[in-house]
């Protein structure tokens, strides 16, 4: 009997203890889990709690959420309210204290860099708000490097054994990074001064780096879905502005995208917005690739 | 008395939120003593109804589930106005919900739950959560709704359908078990999700603990009171995840202590007393298959058996006290299917059944009761946004009897409800 309990608890100890030495992290999306694997390498353990192809603003909170942030050491966030409507339950029933905003374990990255349509004002009238502007930031790839810096930050900070490891990481990321960043704008240059129109205001950040104005979304307003008397206004729009594609995103339904694109004989162009929304997007490199040829295609 | 207390709360509350505007405009040329960033979290729901059915709403007060609810006769004895215009035919204020939330300090979150009918304010639920329990752990101190079971411990509004499961309203009543005392769960650290909790709590649940005790009207009979705690609750929950398939499974069991007393320190009317103790046991399991971010297809079913084991004491209408060893076994069942096929649309068929109800006094069992109890239900609900929802429900329902003759008779009833639920103020989040 005692042989047992021993051996019982042992196991237990080796099941909960395997990893022990690599940092456990949790990231809410897979674009951020792709930048902490590449600095953090064999130093961390990585997850990631939504699918890269399912809309970021509604995750269903699922159980295992909760076993993930209990055995998390860091949590980090996109930040921006992107998360507001699974992840606070989450953080209350998964009891892990480390991890709660303001602790050592968590990080929100929106805190690196400055949102844009910060709303004057802030009514649900406007729809699905995010008061602190659009939390889809890390969509233009100059803000890349600021979020890097900033997960290196607090590896380092958690392990600071391996600072050394995770700082030279991080500049083979950025060197890297900064050649990807001139092709990338080398090939979007030529789409400058041109009109498009969106679905849902995803990647406001890119459109507004490359100079490519946006002059209307299909959905009337942030989470609904586009109604026929928007449609006829958005069908204006696009014919004045001589829009030249409609940028649509992975998870909303194509309908009314594409009977736009239909009407005006013009593109459709469906975008991943993080990686895993596509096939091709399964890095953070690949997922820039992706969205660049997509556009310059 | 208490509606005064609630006056001048809500006074409070708009005093509070003007002062936060003009503090607001006051922070912005620099006031050093600015308390706006401190406001809680807080949001307002609201719940109406429009209901079609049947019966009319007298005949629909005299009805009840031999054995389980409350009878008629007590019912009637109380003679509560406001009970039967509650969910009666034709419109209906359901209820409004102010939820207040925030961090206390490093070690401690707050949470309030006020419940707003016309009658007046309640105190839904009041408790604090321990923040910084080391290894998993979780206190958990106040008023608040048990997790027992599956939907237990879910508001209102986060309900598939307008109306909680028979079984639920049978063993805990209409407002679940909502119950002052403590808790501590535990999660594991495991790649899946374990979590175990034991509650204690004090037990003045009137549909099936309750811990005053009581005497009859000639005084033959005298029960005392139970010692609080009266009720311990625990439960295990466990989930794992094929893909996109989520497996949830619990278990629960709640042991306690019964004092029911239905009329009997009236006099001219029949009354019932009960006193002994409560075993209540229960099992679920959802299935969660999510096609994408909006599209989802669940299966949720649920089984919950009751024993009492004690002694009833009967009063007839002469004031003369009778009692006898009695023993029940009560079990009850639901399943129901929710899909949800469009961003803004859920479609949802539910099968309630009260499958056993087994008394027994002194040893012989008293076959007039009946069993296999059923409810159907199919509801189709529109979100227009996360924060309204306009829900369509159709209930076809075999579950009351009336008495005559001294046999049960079974009265079905259909009904049509038509739910408006809107909330404000700080973002709800989603439920699994």
């Amino acid at each position: 009997m005692k042989k047992i309990l021993i051996a019982s608890i042992s196991i237990l100890y080796l099941v909960t203890t395997a990893h022990a030495g690599r940092i456990k992290v949790l990231t809410s999306y897979p674009y951020i889990a792709d930048i902490v694997q590449k600095i953090g390498k064999e130093h961390v353990r990585v997850h990631y709690l939504a699918r890269g192809n399912w809309d970021p603003h509604t995750v269903i909170p699922r159980p295992s959420f909760i076993a993930k942030v209990r055995r998390a050491d860091l949590l980090i966030i996109n930040g921006g309210q992107l998360e507001i409507g699974y992840l606070p339950p989450i953080l209350k029933q998964a009891n892990n204290a480390d991890v709660f905003p303001g602790r050592k374990g968590f990080l929100d990255l929106s805190s690196s860099i400055t949102m844009i349509d910060v709303p004057r004002s802030v009514s649900r009238a406007q729809g699905d708000m995010h008061p602190d502007g659009n939390p889809h930031y890390y969509l233009d790839p100059h803000n890349i490097p600021p979020l890097a810096k900033a997960i290196t930050k607090k590896l380092c900070e958690l392990d600071y054994h391996n600072a050394s490891n995770y700082r030279n990481n991080q500049s083979v990321f950025l060197n890297k990074w900064n050649s990807k960043l001139a092709e990338w704008d080398r090939k979007l240059k030529s789409l400058r001064g041109i009109s498009v129109v969106e679905y849902h205001k995803n990647f406001d950040y890119l459109l507004r780096r490359y100079g490519i104005k946006l002059v209307g979304t299909v959905e009337p307003l942030p989470g609904i879905p586009p109604t026929s008397r928007h449609m006829e206004t958005i069908s204006q729009i696009i014919a004045r502005h001589s829009v030249k594609f409609i940028i649509h995103d992975v998870y909303h339904p194509e309908r009314a995208s594409k009977l736009l694109a239909k009407k005006h004989n013009i593109r459709m162009v469906v975008l991943p917005h993080d990686v895993g929304a596509t096939n091709e997007a399964e890095g953070i490199f690949s997922l820039f690739d992706e969205i660049v040829r997509r556009l310059s295609q | 008395m208490k509606k005064t207390f609630y006056m001048v709360l809500v006074m409070l509350c708009l005093q509070t939120a003007e002062n936060i505007v003009y503090s607001n405009s006051e922070n912005q040329s620099g006031s050093p003593f600015s308390q706006s960033q401190f406001v809680p979290d807080i949001s307002f729901i609201l719940d109406l109804a429009y209901i079609e059915r049947d019966i009319t709403d007298t005949t629909r007060q005299s009805l009840f589930i031999p054995g389980m609810t409350y009878s008629s006769e007590y019912l009637s004895s109380i003679d509560d106005d406001t009970a039967s215009e509650q969910n009666g035919r034709g419109f209906s204020f359901n209820y409004g919900e102010m939820n207040i939330a925030s961090v206390v300090d490093p070690y401690f979150d707050l949470f309030v739950n006020l419940s707003f009918t016309e009658e007046g304010v309640e105190f839904e639920e009041g408790y604090f959560t321990s923040r910084s329990f080391p290894f998993g752990f979780q206190l958990k101190a106040g008023k608040f709704l048990s997790s027992f079971g599956r939907l237990n411990e879910q508001h209102g509004h986060f309900w598939d359908f307008f109306d909680q499961p028979l079984i639920y309203s049978v063993v805990f009543g209409e407002g679940n078990l909502n119950e002052t005392g403590m808790r501590l769960t535990w999660v594991a650290p495991f790649d899946f999700y374990m979590m175990l909790g034991v509650e204690a709590l004090q037990g003045r649940n009137s549909a099936s603990f309750g811990i005053k005790g009581f005497s009859d009207v000639q005084h033959n009979v005298t029960v005392d009171d139970s010692r609080g705690p009266n009720l311990y609750v625990a439960y295990l929950k466990y989930s794992y995840d094929f893909d996109t398939l989520t497996l949830l499974m619990g278990g629960s069991g709640a042991l306690g202590k019964t004092r029911l007393n239905m009329a009997l320190d009236q006099s001219g009317i029949q009354g019932e007393g009960y006193n002994g103790s409560t075993h209540i046991w229960g099992g679920d399991i959802t299935l969660k298959y999510l096609i994408d971010s909006f599209r989802y297809i669940s299966l949720q079913a649920e089984y919950i058996i009751k024993t009492f084991d004690g002694r009833q004491y009967t009063q007839d209408t002469a004031d003369n006290i009778s009692s006898a060893e009695c023993e029940k076994v009560q079990s009850g069942m639901y399943a129901q299917l929710v899909l949800k096929p469009f961003l803004q649309w859920r479609f949802a068929a539910r099968y309630d059944l009260l499958n056993k109800n087994r008394i027994e006094y002194n040893g012989t069992r008293d076959t007039e009761y009946p069993e296999n109890m059923p409810r159907y239900s199919c509801m189709i609900d529109y979100n227009p946004t996360e924060f309204s929802r306009f829900r369509i429900q159709y209930n076809h329902d075999r579950s009351h009897y009336y008495k005559e003759n001294n046999e049960y008779v079974n009265k079905p009833n259909n009904e049509i409800i038509v739910q408006c639920n809107l909330s404000i103020g700080a973002h709800g989040a989603h439920s699994f």
